[in-house]
């Protein structure tokens, strides 16, 4: 959590999200004969022209961006495959549909900077927001349901983006829920001051485990 | 309509009991052909003098079953129950063969519209399909459980239907002899050695099939999907025996159990005219050319039923309609005097039928256009029909003159199967032309070529794989058309076919980085056509229409012009080689294409090899070209790669198989190149066979395998590596043979045959220990006679010992003892007195040792080592050199071998204290210690706990190996160790004493160790 531009609100930043999601690793088709790339995080290559291989989105992307490979959309962004999401999606209203963890961030990452090798490209772009969006609205309209008797939330398949942008409002409700409920216990985070993010980031889960 | 009835007469003399008969009109109307199934001769009848008697010809021994004519050449076939089916010319009725034998009595004959092929079949399984031509059985369809009663040929040549006595219709198509529809049960069920036989027949058209239906009907079923059109049900009060269509296909005359024979039109789908006998009728024919019907009842007795259909309706000869056709109200349309060219029309349509393409067309038309008839369109009708029938009449006498010809050429052809033509040339690495989309003139593991056309010329774009490296080549505009085109790293060749009289067909290559200007070059063939081009460092070949080889320098000189032995399949070049595939004859009747392969060493002026190029059967060869090693591969359409291999002689090895490893039903795979143990391919979804420009294909790496045998051993992963790092193996050791032949340094090559030697060594190990586990225990002593290096031998007896083999192990160690002795005999003249089992360790430590001479001993010793050990290749020294370099003098466990043995230990999960043992080596005092401590225990637990007696084997045979390490290091570096003399003197009756107990070793052997004792 070290990265974090802003400790008091225990979030990312939507591009701190995005450098986590660059971990995340994909497939490209190398136009050039290049021996193995020895890195901390791990070896990748040697690269054979036409042949794919796996390396990590920010190799992939950096490969790109000299013209040396192509990047292989992954499977899940398919038109057809979306269309099936989407569909999902709606349907089920409290359900999320397994996408990739950082699907928001990939998909924008080769928006950006692979937009030639993505077919259907438009249509795929329209899609995943729809995705998005609906995936975002659900979100928020299940925060709605959490009331005092509340003690867990339970999300899943949710992305990465999604649970930035609830995270802060999620821990705070659900601490102030908590610190209604019992006052005694929530003693101990005001006394802590300035590093309550980091305890609060350990997951009220286990604060509320007691009970 | 009134009844009129049919006089009979008396053909065959029956026994007196029913029995089948059969009749056949000849294709001009002026013969009959009777025979009877109680009755051996077979009579034919002259029809226009009734008086003059019936012509007998008496060639079967019993009572004949079937028969059938053909129109081109004239001939007769009968088939009978004394199992044998006859050819006789007609109508002259001369024997001319004996076509074929069957072990049971004929049933069923049918020719095809062509009569190149005869079908026979009976009671016999399966259908016999002979080509006329020479009397070969083409083929055999087996697919009927009952005896085969009715046979009928599509009338286009591209089916044929049988039925057999249990009521199953198969359609079996010709050209690959597979059944492509079978319906069960569809036709009355009858006994074939009682009456009646299930018969079946197809239109004229060719586009149903009429059956026999269960419910005393004829049901109609369609050319291709089989399905059920519709039924004839009318007054048939019992099952339908015998049906035949009209010559024009719009009437069929169907035999009934109940002794009526019915005419029904088939397009109002009604009986319009009926007949009752006295006896059961069981054969009907139509007369080609005339409104008349032949019968036959049971009782052998023949009969004309002239008119046939009543005078008022259509002629069922009649091919235009319209003629003579009185409708509802009654108006004759046209004159008597037109229905004579219209059947004579339609005569020659009859016979000829099948060799114009257009006939089923019209066939169809006036199917139509009698339905409409039969509305009573009759106006519009008669002007239309008259103008059909003109052009009809035109078209027939046209096609008479030509049917003689055509029909010959038929018959050559169509006794082989279409499909088993003589292959195309091709080039390796192209995909098929497509209308406006961009395709691959040439594709490998270095670029493309794509082409495509745009308004009467093309563009051509030659891309490399690797950007970075490649040059770069402008796109090209080309006004030949070129269809062939290969590249290599210098440049590309290009060539066009004759299109049309002027066109001539043009070579031209395209260096890609010259240092003179103007440096592409073309060639012009007149006359000549050149099918396919190959490239190489420094030449251009050319393989053309007239079967030269043509070979161009890099410049453009002419330098070799060689003739070949067929028509060229494809070629292709890798630097100095150049791969030719030819056609080494025509391909055989099963399809099966007979290809020869010629590889010429262009610098040298050679033909390193030159053999046949084997395809799995019916398949055709697809893809040709060289690994990256520069092996020669093949890939046929069935999807097995072949890869040349040296062993045996020059041998073809089937390395992969895509019909095993394809994962899913819809991949293909199109091959691109390969190396040792990778195929490289393009995988295309199905249907699509091979790729498409765009999107940019992507290579697939899929491992080679063997198409091995599921073995019971189950480790096909290990026995595949085992197989194909032998042939990587064979290929170095050519390599090595070849570049020392030439006095070039082998040192490189010599290292990686080491490393496969040792990957083998590894691979054997571990199959060694599969074999343990499955308890394959001769296959694992095999195995270790196969180990190429004696630490892997131990390596092998250690897991054993480890599986608790002691009776494998006790194997294994005479295995390495027997080789030891011949390494030693081997030799034996060399001055040292060092024990069997020192000696290879003394070789590899005292190599490191700065004394020269013993070096020079060591080498000698390797050098005869590699005579006597069968599977030491010749580069033993390297190996030993290898060998040395790992075990860096001193320590042991960087061994290869010791490393696989452990692997395989940790693979089998195996007890722990191995491994102390394994690494015990490196550290000689401790190692001196334990070895001692281990002897002890041995003979302690030799003598007592039967228990641990199992696992203390383990620890004595290590000791042993281990105990062989530690002495000759001791030897070698005497003086560094202080104790060394002490100990080794006890060290080496206690590894005496150890060897006695488990190996019952020899006296010789004893003597042996007892000299080296003696010498310190």
């Amino acid at each position: 959590m070290a990265g974090q531009s802003n400790p008091d609100l225990s979030v990312f930043s939507a591009p701190e999200v995005e450098f986590l999601a660059e971990d995340e690793m994909v497939e490209i088709v190398p136009n050039i004969r290049m021996e193995a790339l020895n890195m901390i995080c791990g070896d990748f290559g040697p690269f054979f022209p036409q042949i794919a291989s796996k390396v990590p989105l920010w190799l992939a992307v950096a490969l790109k961006k000299r013209g040396k490979c192509t990047i292989r959309t992954p499977e899940w962004m398919s038109v057809e495959r979306l269309t099936q999401v989407l569909e999902a999606e709606r349907e089920s209203s409290r359900e999320f549909q397994p996408l990739p963890f950082h699907y928001v961030e990939i998909s924008r990452l080769l928006f950006d900077h692979a937009h030639d090798d993505i077919p259907d490209l438009y249509m795929v772009r329209s899609l995943i927001e729809d995705i998005r969006d609906v995936r975002f609205h659900k979100v928020e309209t299940g925060l709605e349901t959490i009331s005092g008797r509340t003690h867990a939330v339970k999300l899943k398949n949710l992305s990465a983006m999604e649970v930035n942008i609830v995270r802060p409002f999620m821990v705070r409700a659900l601490q102030a829920f908590y610190r209604h409920d019992s006052p005694q216990m929530i003693q101990q985070p005001r006394t802590m001051g300035g590093s309550r993010p980091q305890a609060v980031d350990r997951g009220p889960r286990r604060d509320l485990r007691p009970r | 309509m009134k009844a009129r009835s049919v006089r009979l007469r008396e053909a065959h003399k029956g026994s007196g009991s029913a029995s089948h008969c059969s009749i056949l009109w000849d294709l001009d109307g002026r013969h009959l052909v009777t025979a009877s199934a109680s009755d051996p001769s077979v009579s034919i009848l002259d029809v226009s003098q009734p008086s003059k008697p019936a012509k007998a010809l008496q060639h079967h021994r019993d009572g004949v079953t079937a028969l059938a004519l053909s129109a081109n050449p004239s001939s007769l076939a009968t088939g009978s129950i004394d199992h044998s089916v006859k050819l006789y010319s007609f109508p002259d009725g001369e024997f001319q063969s004996n076509v074929t034998r069957f072990t049971l009595p004929i049933r069923s004959l049918a020719f095809n519209k062509s009569g190149s092929l005869l079908a026979a079949a009976g009671d016999d399984d399966g259908i016999k399909l002979i080509a006329t031509l020479d009397s070969s059985i083409s083929k055999v369809l087996k697919g009927h459980k009952g005896s085969v009663t009715g046979l009928a040929f599509d009338p286009t040549n591209e089916f044929l239907a049988s039925v057999d006595a249990f009521g199953t219709v198969i359609y079996w198509e010709l050209s690959s002899g597979n059944a492509v529809h079978t319906l069960k049960a569809i036709a009355p069920n009858c006994d074939a050695e009682t009456l009646p036989l299930n018969v079946l027949s197809w239109s004229p058209d060719g586009e149903t099939l009429a059956v026999p239906g269960l419910r005393n009907d004829v049901v109609m079923y369609d050319r291709d999907t089989a399905e059920k059109l519709f039924t004839l049900k009318g007054d048939h009060e019992r099952p339908v025996c015998f049906l035949s269509w009209s010559p024009n296909g719009k009437y069929i005359a169907t035999a009934g159990l109940d002794k009526q024979v019915l005419i029904w039109d088939v397009d109002l789908r009604q009986d319009i005219e009926r007949q009752k006998f006295d006896d059961r009728i069981c054969c009907l024919s139509w007369k080609p050319n005339g409104n008349a019907l032949a019968v036959i009842d049971v009782m052998g007795k023949f009969g004309i039923w002239e008119p046939a259909v009543p005078s008022c309706m259509k002629s069922p000869t009649d091919g235009a309609p319209s003629l003579q056709a009185k409708n509802a109200n009654g108006h004759f349309l046209f004159d008597e005097d037109d229905e004579k060219p219209s059947t004579a029309g339609s005569l020659d349509d009859a016979i000829e039928e099948s060799h114009g393409e257009s006939t089923p067309l019209s066939r169809k038309r006036l199917r139509k256009q009698s339905v409409y008839d039969d509305n009573s369109n009759e106006d519009s009708d008669g002007e239309e029909g008259l103008m059909r029938q003109i052009e009809s009449h035109k078209r027939s006498s046209l096609k008479h003159r030509e049917g003689v010809r055509v029909a010959k050429e038929e018959c050559v052809t169509s006794s082989k199967w279409a499909k088993s033509k003589m292959q195309e040339a091709f080039q390796p690495g192209s995909t098929p032309a497509q209308i406006g989309k961009r395709r691959f003139l040439a594709y490998n593991m270095l670029g493309s070529i794509t082409t495509i056309e745009n308004e009467g010329y093309s563009h051509i774009e030659v891309d490399f794989h690797d950007t970075g490296r490649g040059p770069r080549v402008s796109s090209m505009t080309d006004y030949f058309g070129f269809t062939m085109a290969s590249l290599n790293e210098n440049g590309s060749v290009f060539a066009n076919p004759c299109k049309g009289e002027k066109n001539m067909s043009t070579l031209m290559y395209r260096p890609f980085s010259t240092w003179a200007s103007n440096s592409e070059w073309s060639m012009r063939l007149e006359g000549e056509e050149v099918k396919v081009v190959a490239l190489g460092t420094g030449w251009v070949a050319a393989v053309t229409s007239f079967n030269f080889l043509r070979i161009f320098t890099e410049g453009g000189l002419q330098r070799h012009v060689l003739c070949l032995n067929g028509p060229v399949v494809s070629a292709v070049g890798f630097n100095n080689l150049l791969a030719v595939v030819t056609h080494a004859s025509d391909c055989l009747p099963s399809g099966d294409q007979m290809l020869e392969v010629k590889v010429f060493d262009i610098s040298e002026g050679t033909q390193p090899v030159g053999c046949h190029l084997p395809l799995t059967p019916c398949s055709y060869l697809t893809w040709f070209g060289f690994s990256e090693e520069g092996q020669l591969s093949a890939n046929d359409s069935k999807g097995v790669l072949r890869v040349f291999s040296n062993q045996y002689g020059g041998s073809w090895l089937p390395v992969f198989s895509a019909s095993k490893a394809k994962k899913s039903e819809d991949e293909n795979y199109w091959i691109v190149g390969l190396n040792a143990s990778k195929l490289f391919c393009i995988i295309c979804k199905s249907p699509e066979s091979f790729p498409l420009v765009m999107p940019k294909p992507v290579l697939t790496l899929l491992n080679l395998s063997l198409p091995l045998a599921s073995s019971d051993l189950g480790a096909d992963d290990l026995e595949n590596e085992f197989i194909m790092t032998n042939l990587h193996l064979s290929q170095i050791q050519k390599k090595i043979e070849e570049f020392s032949a030439a006095g070039l340094n082998t040192t490189e090559l010599d290292d990686e045959a080491f490393n496969t030697e040792a990957a083998i060594d590894r691979c054997i190990l571990r199959l060694i220990a599969s074999c343990c586990n499955s308890d394959k225990l001769v296959r694992a002593t095999e195995l270790v006679k196969l180990l190429s290096l004696e630490k892997s031998v131990k390596g092998a007896i250690k897991l054993v010992t480890a599986l608790k083999l002691p009776m494998l192990a006790e194997r294994f160690n005479s295995i390495l003892e027997e080789r030891l002795l011949t390494v030693s005999k081997g030799i034996a003249a060399a001055p040292s007195l060092a024990t069997n089992s020192t000696i290879t360790n003394n070789t590899l430590l005292l190599r490191a040792s700065p004394a020269p001479e013993i070096t020079k001993v060591v080498e000698t010793a390797s050098a005869s080592a590699s005579l006597t050990l069968p599977q030491s290749h010749f580069s033993r020294q390297g190996k030993f050199e290898k060998a040395n370099n790992m075990v860096g003098g001193i320590e042991p466990c960087k061994d290869p071998d010791e490393e696989n043995a452990k692997i395989v230990f940790n693979q089998m999960k195996s007890h722990q204290p191995i491994n102390p043992f394994a690494k015990q080596s490196n550290n000689q005092e401790k190692a001196e210690e334990r070895r001692q401590r281990d002897v002890e225990t041995c003979k302690d637990a030799s003598k007592g706990n039967p228990k641990e007696g199992i696992d203390q084997v383990l620890p004595k045979v290590t000791s042993v190996g281990i105990s062989n390490d530690g002495s000759s290091q001791r030897q070698s570096h005497r003086p560094v160790n202080p104790f060394a003399k002490a100990s080794s003197n006890h060290e080496k009756s206690s590894l005496l004493d150890s060897i006695k107990k488990m190996k019952k070793a020899d006296h010789e052997k004893n003597e042996k160790v007892n000299n080296k004792k003696a010498r310190p």
